[in-house]
């Protein structure tokens, strides 16, 4: 079976977590990074030398980047739905996903830890606040995208809407100023429809 | 004909002309953003909200995040090799591609602009210094997997080398001090012994 290390409350293994409920895959988790730590251990790094979550095992075959993971099983569990067969629908969402790694995450990354995984007394607000701006324009490019397509490959959902579907839980859920990206807030209203969203990413933020 | 939008010492913009001419896919160039401007006109901002290089033009379809755009295009004209068809093999390929984007690149990001893009009177030499740290402890990581794969994804050339080639480029040419990194070394040797490499991105240099 499909094995899946790292921590569930990790927005990269939490990727994983929602393409195999997407894809009706079944998948053994083990936790590992952040609190339980092993990040370091020896036969962890054999795995994957980048010491971060998530790794999979899939088989004999180990895949670490949460975004090539998410690739690889669309790509073989989910052609045609979370992997769009026509080439150029795919490039559209894999670039959101390139943008989600480039883009939102550095923006977001910032305002998550400082606001959730930060003491209030050591929180550094000058930092939050200016990712904060970072972040909302971030959302502003993608709120002008979203203006002309339902999900972000195109008419239908795709992998493309996993990495960047749960940057957007955050911006909605974190305690902060937001401004109005009616069309963010349609294709998330839309997401929060989906089982494997509502299990895995719209949750308490730890 | 395909259009390639983006200023010729751009690593991202590099990626994808270096693929384009690997593969002898003809294309347009356009040297646009830094000191060429023209990422903030309404006409470039309509095709690529996000103000940054490269974007490409294929018959009237944009697209840009230059990963994305090298996948694109190797998938259309280069399927069984610099994509890989093996899901695998594609999958190593494609993490990275990602390691360079989400890891790689904003560790050496920190020391190229500043070293090469920073006014010597204006630089801060702490950050360098730990920008410098940082960027050689991912290229440890990838010096040990390089130890046991001649390129990044297995025995040939792919996509995958794509990703990280132009940063380690700027690794090896910058002026600052290198740990011993062999396996890095042999297949950076690899990489500007191709002589589109050697076109596409050595010859530009550091800008």
């Amino acid at each position: 079976m499909l094995r899946v290390i790292g921590r569930k409350t990790s927005s990269n293994v939490m990727k994983v977590l929602w393409a195999c409920a997407e894809l009706g895959l079944d998948f053994e988790r083990e936790d590992l990074g952040g609190p339980f730590g092993g990040n370091d251990s020896p036969e962890y790094l054999a795995l994957n030398p980048n010491g971060v979550v998530p790794t999979i095992v899939d088989d004999d075959f180990v895949l670490w980047e949460s975004n090539s993971i998410l690739r690889y099983l669309a790509h073989e569990h989910g052609h045609g739905t979370l992997w769009p067969t026509d080439a150029r629908t795919r490039a559209r969402a894999e670039r959101w996903m390139d943008w989600q790694l480039s883009v939102l995450s550095p923006a977001l990354g910032p305002v998550f830890r400082g606001l959730v995984r930060t003491p209030e007394a050591e929180r550094d607000m000058a930092v939050i606040g200016k990712a904060r701006d970072a972040a909302a324009g971030a959302m502003a490019i993608l709120d002008r995208y979203l203006g002309e397509t339902a999900f972000v490959g195109g008419p239908e959902f795709s992998m493309g809407d996993i990495p960047v579907g749960i940057g957007t839980y955050r911006w909605f859920a974190l305690p902060i100023e937001r401004e109005d990206f009616p069309n963010v807030k349609r294709w998330y209203d839309a997401l929060t429809e989906r089982e494997g969203y509502q299990e895995h990413i719209m949750l308490p933020m730890e | 004909m395909l259009e390639v939008l983006g200023r010729e010492t751009s690593a991202n913009v590099q990626k994808v002309r270096w693929l384009c001419e690997e593969i002898g896919l003809p294309y347009e160039h356009t040297n646009l953003g830094g000191p060429f401007g023209g990422t903030d006109t309404p006409e470039y901002l309509a095709l690529n909200p996000n103000k940054r290089v490269p974007t490409i033009i294929d018959d009237g379809y944009v697209l840009w995040e230059s990963n994305a755009c090298v996948q694109y295009l190797a998938s259309i004209h280069a399927e069984g090799s610099w994509w890989p068809t093996d899901a695998k093999i594609r999958g190593s390929a494609q993490r990275w591609m990602d390691f360079a984007l989400g890891t790689l690149a904003p560790a050496h990001g920190p020391v190229f602009s500043g070293l090469i893009r920073t006014a010597p009177e204006k630089r801060n030499a702490d950050a360098i210094a730990a920008g410098r740290d940082n960027f050689s402890a991912q290229l440890a990581i990838m010096d040990r997997y390089l130890g046991e794969s001649e390129y990044i994804a297995g025995p040939d050339i792919t996509m995958g080398d794509i990703g990280p080639a132009p940063f380690v480029y700027r690794w090896f040419n910058m002026p600052i001090e290198r740990e011993d990194y062999p396996n890095l070394k042999r297949w950076y040797d690899s990489m500007a012994a191709r002589p589109v490499f050697k076109k596409i991105v050595i010859d530009i240099g550091l800008q």
